[in-house]
């Protein structure tokens, strides 16, 4: 089952306290099962993945709760331990720094793995390919003939003040008219159950290898149940996406080549993966060069033509020549060899258009416009605090918003005015009203909570999910799992790795599967 | 395979060569040390080996050298140490993981792993030493082992082998050369046995020394056995042999035809050691001629460079 997928990237939204790995410390060597005492606090008005409102277990996680049942503390710390160690044996970490000494951290993972139903999955597939379908289709006509905003479904102005309109892509067809070839969307569960987008990313979409990782430690860590449960799989993601590319020449055997900004970047190992599973080179703008309006590769023994890249740096820093003059990351010359047809670049530049948070407004719209369709995924309530009645009911109820930046990410930037002073919130509105065009609004939401093993217990965490979707001459395919986040800091919202999120593995079980 | 990603391999392997040495070094001074009483050998490892004349007053007990070893495993501000050249190993590895197998990486990132903990600092100040040092080693001997059972044959492994044996060779030799060194500084008659027994152990050449010399520990033996032996894997021309072979087998992987400067340099030299005896080599003068041989093996590490990393 490999359909057709979206995915969201990794730095966005809510943020998180950085989670110690040593969360497990404290198990001893209590044998009475405390699992599922009357300690677990569901948060109000928040819907939970593995409990009911009446604290009873979903169908779906019987499994769970009777391998809780049956397990000891000290079993699980040991699949912690096992997990944390594999995770640092692989290297899967990111590097903080504390008086300039450099301490090796993993990303932290919580062992339980979050569950997704068929008839969920088939819904949330289903509406990301739809979506990235518009957002594609959106792209092409934005660079082209740009109907949307002559038909004034789409405003000009967001055009002309976005810094992710590339006009080097006016009038560009890209291969198969693919502009969005690997794509993430961040979607949320609500209070009503249901599935909400809460952001598209098409730019630079991270944390697949975490999803791969994540699903590797699983299937140690469970030998006995994993199989039983009808799990999609998650393994094939780089052979798709390497078909993927491929498709996107007319040449049976490309040259493909991922191109890395290089080992400092906090993504860096989930390229070196990729390039490894994939059995492409990875590169970095040092190792490419323009000769003859054609992109090469220097090699031991020579110069080698490349035809496609995955690009993992961000249009900022692709071409010196184009866009940024101090970068060192891209390759000069690339955009004229881009232009020309000599090379395909993965996913297009200029891609940002269509998942800015501006942009996001009106992805609904563009479905209905583009496709003629509803929205399968639903868009949470924005407002858009350049239109002054939006504006103004946003400063009025405050307290109930999340306000965040149109062109920032990572959680960063944004005010979250039910936990923020007077003096932030005062602050804050200054910025907006110096351009409220560059500010969004969303109502506080209530993410679904999942069970994580927190200090000897099951404790609930706020959790989103990110699945991944690759656009080829295959079409859309959508991976059946994603990467969860979880929130592990007690009532965040805040997901992000970049603010010390943690993650679990997400099993997506099969159809009619019976679930032991 | 790109240029940047051959030098990462190349380098790979040297650092990781460059840390079993400098294991062998620490382990045989440890030894001699004790059994002599003579801790100021230590001196001359700081200052060939980790390029520091300063900050180490001349040791003259056991603490001194509990110290000196301290250093040169964990210091993390001088590039020599071996906490420093695992580092690097383990960064060049890190740039090239799609090229070389699972059990290398892993090897050497937990290699990075122990050596970088503190609590494993802490535990070699409290432990024996040569227990510590053993586990250590025990590091490197899994890094060879994956190497040649895990990693396919290829442009990738003949890089690896060349970074190895060009390291093997340069400290074969340089080993010699201060080590013959130092002996000329020492009195002789007292110690030249046990000095020479030492020598032979820090190569790792002990039982083929005995089997081939019948325990008869004298100088000429020695340099003939770490030069021209052609069964001792850390010898001059057994190294040399195998650089040899690697140049060649990377044109046949990238189907270069024909002769080139790197594969002309690299058999002339090997011809030399092939018609080197022990006589030959007293003839021109043991330090004259180690001069020579690690001057040319200059030269073919930068004909190597040119042809395969000029790209960069």
């Amino acid at each position: 089952m490999y359909m057709e997928f979206s995915y969201l990237d990794f730095y966005s939204i809510i943020s998180l306290i950085f989670f110690s790995t040593s969360f497990v410390k404290n198990f001893d060597q209590k044998k009475e099962n405390i699992f599922f005492n009357d300690d677990y606090e569901h948060y109000p008005n928040t819907w939970d993945e593995m409990f009911k409102n009446d604290g009873k277990v979903r169908r779906s996680y019987k499994f769970l709760e009777k391998f809780l049942n049956n397990s000891s503390f000290d079993s699980i710390k040991e699949k912690q331990d096992f997990s944390d160690q594999f995770f640092m044996n692989q290297g899967i970490t990111f590097t903080v720094y504390d008086n300039d000494q450099g301490v090796e951290r993993i990303f932290p993972f919580d062992i339980l793995p979050r569950i997704i139903r068929p008839n969920e999955w088939d819904t949330i597939e289903k509406g990301i390919v739809q979506r990235v379908k518009a957002l594609n289709l959106f792209l092409k006509d934005i660079y082209n003939e740009q109907y949307i905003l002559k038909d004034q479904i789409f405003p000009s102005r967001l055009l002309l003040t976005n810094p992710y309109f590339i006009t080097q892509m006016k009038g560009l067809k890209t291969p198969l008219d693919v502009y969005t070839h690997v794509s993430g969307v961040d979607l949320i569960r609500n209070n009503d159950g249901k599935f909400y987008v809460l952001e598209d990313n098409l730019r630079t979409p991270s944390g697949v290898c975490y999803m791969l990782e994540n699903r590797e430690v699983s299937r140690k860590l469970f030998p006995s149940i994993f199989p039983k449960q009808n799990v999609s799989s998650v393994s094939s993601y780089p052979q798709v996406l390497y078909n993927q590319l491929s498709s996107l020449v007319n040449k049976t055997k490309p040259t493909i080549v991922l191109l890395t900004p290089g080992s400092f970047n906090s993504a860096y190992y989930e390229h070196t993966t990729l390039a490894r599973l994939m059995g492409v080179e990875l590169v970095e703008g040092k190792d490419l060069v323009v000769d003859d309006n054609f992109v090469f590769m220097k090699t031991a023994t020579g110069l080698q033509k490349v035809d496609v890249i995955y690009k993992r740096i961000d249009d900022e820093f692709l071409d010196p020549l184009v866009f940024n003059d101090q970068s060192y990351l891209g390759i000069a010359g690339i955009m004229n060899v881009y232009r020309s047809g000599n090379v395909v670049l993965a996913n297009a530049p200029g891609a940002g258009i269509a998942d800015d948070k501006a942009s996001y407004v009106y992805v609904p719209e563009m479905i209905k416009y583009y496709l003629n369709e509803k929205p399968i995924l639903d868009n949470i309530t924005t407002y858009q605090l350049g239109k002054p009645d939006e504006l103004d009911y946003v400063l009025k109820n405050i307290n109930k918003m999340v306000i965040k930046k149109t062109d920032g990410s990572g959680g960063y930037g944004m005010l979250m005015g039910g936990n923020s002073t007077d003096e932030e919130i005062d602050n804050y509105i200054k910025q907006i009203k110096k351009n409220p065009t560059n500010f969004i609004a969303q109502p506080t939401l209530n993410l679904s909570t999942t069970p994580c093993i927190i200090d000897e217990t099951l404790s609930p965490r706020c959790v989103d999910l990110r699945p991944f979707a690759i656009f080829g001459g295959e079409g859309i395919k959508v991976c059946p799992g994603g990467l969860s986040r979880v929130a592990l800091k007690k009532g965040s919202l805040v997901v992000n790795s970049s603010q010390g999120g943690g993650s679990k593995d997400t099993w997506v079980l099969e159809k009619n599967q019976n679930v032991k | 395979m790109l240029s940047r990603v051959a030098n990462n391999l190349f380098w790979m392997d040297r650092y990781m060569e460059r840390s079993f040495g400098l294991l062998n070094l620490i382990n045989t001074n440890y030894n001699s040390a004790l059994e002599t009483g003579d801790y100021s050998s230590w001196i001359h490892i700081l200052n060939k080996y980790l390029n520091i004349s300063k900050n180490f007053t001349t040791p003259d007990n056991y603490d001194d050298t509990i110290s000196i070893i301290d250093y040169i495993l964990f210091d993390d501000t001088n590039p020599n140490t071996l906490l420093n050249i695992i580092s690097y190993s383990r960064e060049n590895a890190r740039n090239v993981q799609e090229h070389i197998s699972r059990d290398i990486w892993l090897s050497t990132n937990k290699y990075y792993l122990y050596i970088s903990k503190k609590a494993n600092r802490s535990k070699f100040k409290k432990s024996n030493p040569i227990k510590f040092l053993d586990e250590l080693k025990e590091f490197n001997l899994i890094y060879l082992s994956s190497a040649y059972v895990s990693q396919e044959r290829g442009s990738a492994y003949c890089f690896m082998n060349l970074g190895k044996y060009l390291e093997r060779t340069i400290f074969s030799i340089d080993i010699l050369n201060f080590k013959i060194l130092e002996l000329s500084e020492n009195n002789q008659s007292l110690v030249e046995s046990l000095f020479l027994k030492n020598l032979i152990f820090l190569m790792g050449g002990y039982q083929l020394y005995v089997k081939t010399y019948k325990s008869i520990f004298n100088i000429e033996n020695i340099i003939e056995m770490i030069i021209i032996n052609e069964f001792f894997p850390r010898s001059v021309k057994y190294n040399l042999n195998r650089i040899t072979q690697n140049i060649i087998e990377l044109d046949q992987y990238n189907q270069i035809i024909g002769e080139n400067e790197l594969v002309y340099n690299a058999k002339k030299l090997q011809n030399t050691l092939t018609y080197t005896t022990i006589n030959s080599i007293k003839e021109i003068g043991l330090n004259s001629f180690l001069f020579e041989l690690k001057n040319d093996l200059n030269n073919l590490s930068q004909l190597i460079n040119q042809r395969y990393f000029s790209q960069l």
